[in-house]
């Protein structure tokens, strides 16, 4: 049996209602929160080769309590078990204390795992980090930005882009692979999986304590990183409104940067005299 | 604006809106303006269980609790009101009355057809001279040996175009009193006699292929009769308690996108160098609006926990659809309104919302006549 | 020469030379934080007949290069790179280690700050030095919407990984002195775990999104399948390519290829025309680098039409057509 765990993380919902597209702010306490993308299409990836190799997978997150909801959303995908990493002194981990804390969970409640899948990245933070830095930890080989994933036996054949190279790569397990996004669609949750997995009164939720780590391993004590702030970039510009019939607009929009387009596509586009 | 219940019904939203936003989203304005019943979606959807939402597990549903399946009718119904009305009715009067009375032979031979999709479901009751009046109905159905005869014409029907196994009320016994005198059959598509009319063409509502019914001798066994001779009106009257939630879900959700949509509005749109949503008069309109939906979100809620703990709901349904329809009339006519002259043209969503609102104050039972089921209960209670 | 106090490290990532001019832009910039905080600015190259890079870089502004040339590092890997660059680090002690934000420096940036116990800050779009000479690393969140400002206060060396095009490079002096170091392959080197089967380069048209200079962008305002392309007869009148809003693909008045956005393709070029999109932050987050935008839109109050240069309150399809026909005329002349 194949055993695989699937890595993910709850993220704010950016197009929810707290969001103003204007000024471009998010009020991050009121919005919602949703499983990563990339995590999502991670866990997809999971469940051909589940369907594919008779497998069995487990989905871990390190959140706060409301994340239970993405946990709950993998099992309605097709996931098997559940492991919640959640205690007040983890928050503000950096990927340094994250992947830590995650490596120590997976090396405590699921050790002979074959294969571990992240996101390439998430859509909050962007760094693409946690999945090789958990290799790192635990020890595995890991390739980032897979595309796609063929397993023979205990190896791991994928293919990916990587600066303009299309690589094929082979891997022995156990390994950890981050998925990009774009090749393993997600599919819906069912009906009746929604249904179904909410009939498990409990999910095996651990603490620092379960996982031996006291506060200055985890959270931001645990980090290497601090933020000093976070502000919104300088975002308006000075810009030209033009109105009226198309013709005459687009005459007008000759007249005045007839040089700024032609200089960029090559070509002299001066009206004729 | 949420109330949700708990986690499951959130994810629930979220999911269910998620489905319809891809799959809907971008062709729900062109169904409208083509009366085209989306096929290819409802191909998607049958996998995902939206036909077998509260059937039970070992028939192919999902059993899903009545406040989920009201999430999931609002979510989308707030994409498309067509496709919203052909779940709920399919659920709803199509499904639901084999599941509470029909034989265990019924249940078996027609629910997991029903629950995967395959077939799709309807209840045929309405008729040129019966629409509230359910004692003008004229069709009937004459035993003949082991086989019932059905003639006769249902108007208006849900899902009409594309039902395979509808519900037909029918007149069994004319000499017996209103009450007593009509039965329900189930009547399968292709049984020779049973044919489908012309697709209507309504104001809104125009992606769901709302059609007649016609049975000219149309001959149907006697193992197709639901509950016994004389059920008609006792089926009739618990089927509408139920679908009256659905259709109050249903208008929850054309009500939220003509709000979404006016908020969004409100706070582009710039008028005297400022966003109209600065303005009391639109703020007071948004308040109301929002504050209506979120009732008529909570009454709907509340007769699902009480069907779902087994209590008399019947008030309590009619309360949320008269709410929540006339709800989803005002507040799709002040979403027109807040778009100005955009919200009266084609190219907008909300001139949709509105003109697909207007219809659930009419259907399942009139607003008049959730009037007096409300006034029969009130009076009757005891002071 | 006296001894600097520190020293900041540039990786050298030299696969697609001449087009990948991320280390020498980072060298650049390694230049200036060097002069803040009294260090030297060395380069790392690993791998194959490497002569032309050193060269390179020392023309570039390393004073120092460290060398690890062998035929067992022909080809970059992840695993290998990951043990020299810990090796040497440990060796020198380097005050800050700056990667380009390649595929390759995503990957292999934070498999090294793990193993060195540090922090990481990816795709910094500024890199700075505070009064406490810390380095001050400016990372985007959500797409570029928020920007964060991120220390490493105590663990050393401070990382971080740049994206290609934030900093610019000094133009080259090859008769600049730069001292080379080489490091022999240790012969303890872990076994490479991954194994390449085959690399080829990308299909050109697979790129040219990503890399086209000019970009004509289509959403739902577009109307229909029949107008949407349209789009591509502008695109090809301008010599750019076309992309898409999600709603758009999913319709399938577009192809997944076309899809521009978070977490799909970002795209910077140098023009773009966006018609019919609101401007949801889904899709401008994989704009946010394009230099002169022009949109059409009907609604003057969309998003998109407050990040444009020039916004064009039309029609959308009007405005393609109205375009095409006059490029062509003034093109032909």
């Amino acid at each position: 049996m194949l055993k695989m765990i699937v890595c993910m993380k709850q993220v704010p919902m950016v197009s929810d209602l707290p969001w103003d597209p204007i000024t471009g702010t998010l009020t991050r306490g009121a919005a919602e929160g949703m499983m990563n993308p990339a995590c999502k299409h991670a866990l997809e990836a999971a469940l051909l080769l589940k369907e594919k190799h008779d497998g069995h997978i487990t989905a871990i997150t390190m959140g706060p309590p409301s994340a239970e909801e993405i946990l709950r959303e993998a099992i309605a995908l097709g996931a098997d078990r559940c492991l919640m990493v959640s205690d007040p002194k983890m928050a503000g981990a950096d990927t340094l204390a994250t992947s830590f804390t995650l490596a120590r969970a997976i090396e405590i409640f699921c050790p002979d795992f074959d294969l571990i899948l992240c996101g390439c990245h998430t859509s909050d933070s962007e760094t693409a980090q946690v999945g090789p830095q958990l290799s790192e930890e635990l020890d595995i080989p890991s390739i980032a930005s897979v595309e796609s994933l063929e397993l023979r036996e205990k190896t791991l054949r994928i293919t990916r882009v990587s600066d303009h190279f299309l690589e094929t790569l082979e891997m022995d397990l156990p390994g950890l692979v981050t998925i990009a996004t774009g090749r393993f669609i997600p599919r819906y949750a069912s009906m009746a999986g929604l249904g179904d997995a909410f009939q498990d009164p409990g999910i095996l939720t651990v603490g620092a304590r379960d996982l031996g780590l006291d506060e200055h391993d985890v959270g931001l004590k645990g980090s290497a990183t601090r933020i000093l702030d976070i502000f919104t970039p300088v975002g308006r510009k000075e810009n030209i409104v033009l109105t009226g019939a198309p013709k005459k607009i687009v005459e007008e929009l000759f007249e005045r940067f007839d040089d700024a387009i032609g200089s960029v596509i090559r070509k002299d586009l001066k009206a004729e005299k | 604006m949420e109330f949700n219940a708990c986690m499951k019904h959130k994810l629930v939203r979220k999911s269910v809106r998620e489905f319809a936003e891809a799959e809907l989203g971008p062709i729900a304005h062109e169904i409208d303006r083509q009366a085209r019943f989306p096929l290819e979606v409802i191909e998607k959807m049958r996998p995902l269980n939206f036909f077998g939402l509260q059937a039970p597990k070992r028939y192919g549903g999902a059993e899903l609790d009545s406040i989920s399946y009201a999430v999931t009718v609002e979510e989308i119904s707030r994409v498309s009101g067509s496709v919203g009305l052909c779940i709920t009715v399919h659920n709803s009067v199509g499904v639901y009355p084999i599941l509470k009375y029909g034989s265990q032979e019924q249940k078996e031979r027609f629910v997991p057809k029903l629950a995967s999709g395959e077939h799709i479901g309807a209840f045929c009751l309405t008729e040129a001279n019966a629409g509230s009046d359910a004692g003008g109905v004229e069709t009937h159905a004459m035993m003949d040996g082991d086989r019932y005869v059905i003639n006769g014409t249902k108007i208006f029907v849900t899902n009409g175009g594309v039902c395979t196994m509808p519900l037909v009320f029918a007149i069994t016994d004319p000499l017996k009193k209103p009450g007593e005198n009509a039965s329900v059959f189930i009547v399968e598509r292709g049984t020779p006699g049973f044919s489908v009319g012309e697709i209507e063409d309504l104001c809104g509502m125009r992606a769901n292929p709302v059609s007649s019914l016609f049975f000219e001798d149309c001959r149907v066994p006697r193992e197709n009769l639901l509950g016994r001779e004389g059920d008609g009106l006792k089926i009739g009257l618990a089927t509408l308690d139920t679908g009256r939630i659905g259709i109050g879900a249903q208008a929850v959700g054309i009500a939220q996108a003509a709000y979404e949509a006016s908020v969004k509005y409100s706070k582009e749109r710039q008028q005297f160098k400022k966003p109209i949503s600065s303005f009391q008069s639109i703020q007071n309109m948004l308040a109301d609006m929002a504050t209506e939906i979120d009732a008529a979100r909570l009454l709907v809620y509340r007769a699902c926990a009480y069907r779902d703990s087994g209590k008399p709901f019947g008030k309590e349904a009619a309360m949320a659809k008269l709410h929540a329809s006339a709800t989803a009339s005002r507040v799709t006519g002040k979403a027109v309104q807040i778009h100005g002259g955009y919200g009266y043209s084609k190219e907008y969503d909300v001139e949709r919302y509105f003109r697909d609102a207007k219809v659930t104050e009419i259907y399942e039972g009139t607003s008049e006549i959730q009037r007096m089921v409300i006034s029969r209960a009130i009076l009757s209670e005891p002071v | 020469m006296a001894e600097k106090k520190h020293s900041i490290w540039v990786f050298g990532d030299y696969r697609n030379y001449f087009q990948n001019r991320v280390t020498l832009q980072l060298l650049s910039r390694a230049n200036d934080l060097a002069k803040m905080i009294d260090a030297e600015v060395c380069a790392t190259v690993f791998g194959h007949e490497v002569d032309e890079w050193v060269g390179e870089y020392i023309a570039h502004g390393a004073s120092k290069v460290y060398v690890c040339d062998h035929p067992a590092l022909t080809f970059y890997s992840t695993d290998i790179y990951v043990v020299l660059m810990e090796r040497l680090v440990r060796q020198y002690g380097p005050e800050i280690i700056l990667v380009g934000a390649t595929s390759f420096g995503r990957e292999f940036a934070p498999r090294l700050a793990k193993r060195l116990k540090t922090g990481l800050t990816a795709d910094c779009v500024g890199l700075d030095i505070n009064d406490e000479g810390l380095l001050v690393q400016t990372a985007p969140a959500f797409g570029g919407s928020l920007l964060t400002r991120i220390v490493t206060p105590e663990k050393r060396p401070q990382m971080a990984t740049v994206r290609p095009g934030v900093f610019q490079e000094i133009p080259h002096n090859y008769q600049a002195a730069g001292e080379i170091v080489n490091v022999p392959l240790p012969d303890d080197l872990p076994e490479d775990r991954i194994r390449l089967v085959s690399s080829e380069r990308q299909a050109a048209r697979e790129q040219k999104l990503g890399d086209a200079s000019v970009v004509v962008c289509g959403g739902r305002g577009m109307g229909s399948r029949k107008k949407f392309r349209n789009l591509y007869d502008l695109a090809r009148v301008l010599g750019g390519e076309v992309g898409a809003t999600r709603p758009v693909v999913y319709a399938k008045w577009a192809d997944e290829d076309a899809l521009v956005g978070q977490a799909d393709k970002h795209i910077s070029p140098k023009v773009l025309f966006s018609f019919g999109i609101s401007g949801a932050i889904q899709h401008t987050a994989g704009i946010k680098n394009a230099g002169f935008i022009i949109a059409v839109n009907k609604n003057p109050n969309a998003a998109m039409m407050k990040m444009a240069d020039v916004a064009i309150v039309a029609d959308a399809g009007q405005v393609c057509t109205a375009l095409i026909r006059e490029l062509k005329k003034r093109i032909r002349s």
